[in-house]
């Protein structure tokens, strides 16, 4: 991949990352209605927790994604993260717009994993 | 809330930009120059540090404590107003300083700095931006 553009992409995962996690962290109770109802018997916590849990790990990964070091882990965690949010919370209006983040952490993924 | 995004965004390209030349710098590596090929000039210039300190650490303050303040003023904590104020000054002091970096490279070192650029302008907008809010 072009440096330049790896560098886009890594920059405006971070951004995406960052900003979801800060607005999870301002209203969980409503970001908690993407959780697919199948799922909310078997949680060990309340959906808020598992909310605010998101926002933190959001936060986190976006940036570990814009401090650039050992990038393969935040994307790693990233691609995880989208793959269960797609599972979780089924496609609908909102989240398929996460295939592409998927894909893109994916490719970020692929891009930064160690090479013998 | 489009406003604190604009900032918010823009102080993540700022930590972004700035952590390139602080792995640059302490690689002993000329960062990639853009835009002519002065930037490496500027950036081992005399100019290059305040008070010791170098200039790309301090923008990665600047921009990390931007990021910081605009966070908070979007998760609406009880001292929002004295923080936005707060904000404001960063914005206004970060804008005088970018002026006089510019000064400097335009007229004193008679060389232009892609980067030093880029965080300038990076600076410039969030406080149009924040002028908006």
């Amino acid at each position: 991949m072009n440096k330049a553009s790896f560098h886009i992409l890594r920059v405006g995962l971070a951004i995406t990352f960052l900003w979801i996690g800060l607005l999870i962290l301002k209203d969980p109770v409503a970001w908690s209605g993407y959780i697919g109802p199948w799922l909310l018997p078997y949680l060990p916590v309340g959906a808020k927790e598992i909310m605010l849990t998101t926002a933190f790990f959001d936060i986190i990964v976006g940036l570990w994604l814009l401090l650039d070091y050992k990038l393969w882990i935040p994307a790693g965690l990233a691609t995880l993260h989208l793959g269960t949010v797609i599972i979780v919370a089924g496609i609908n209006a909102i989240t398929v717009r996460d295939i592409g983040l998927f894909a893109a952490s994916l490719a970020l993924l692929f891009e930064t994993f160690p090479r013998k | 809330m489009t406003a604190l995004a604009l900032i918010f965004t823009l102080a993540a390209i700022g930590i972004a930009e700035t952590r390139y030349l602080i792995t640059k710098r302490m690689e002993g590596n000329a960062p990639v120059c853009f835009i002519g090929q002065d930037c490496h000039k500027v950036l081992v210039s005399r100019y290059n540090k305040i008070l010791g300190v170098h200039n790309d650490i301090l923008g990665l303050l600047f921009y990390l404590s931007v990021g910081f303040i605009t966070a908070l003023i979007v998760l609406e904590v009880p001292t929002s107003l004295p923080l936005v104020l707060f904000l404001g000054v960063m914005l206004f002091v970060g804008s005088l300083m970018s002026i006089y970096f510019t000064y400097l490279q335009g007229v004193v070192l008679n060389s232009w700095c892609f980067w030093c650029l880029m965080s300038a302008m990076t600076i410039w907008l969030m406080t149009i931006v924040f002028i908006f809010i």
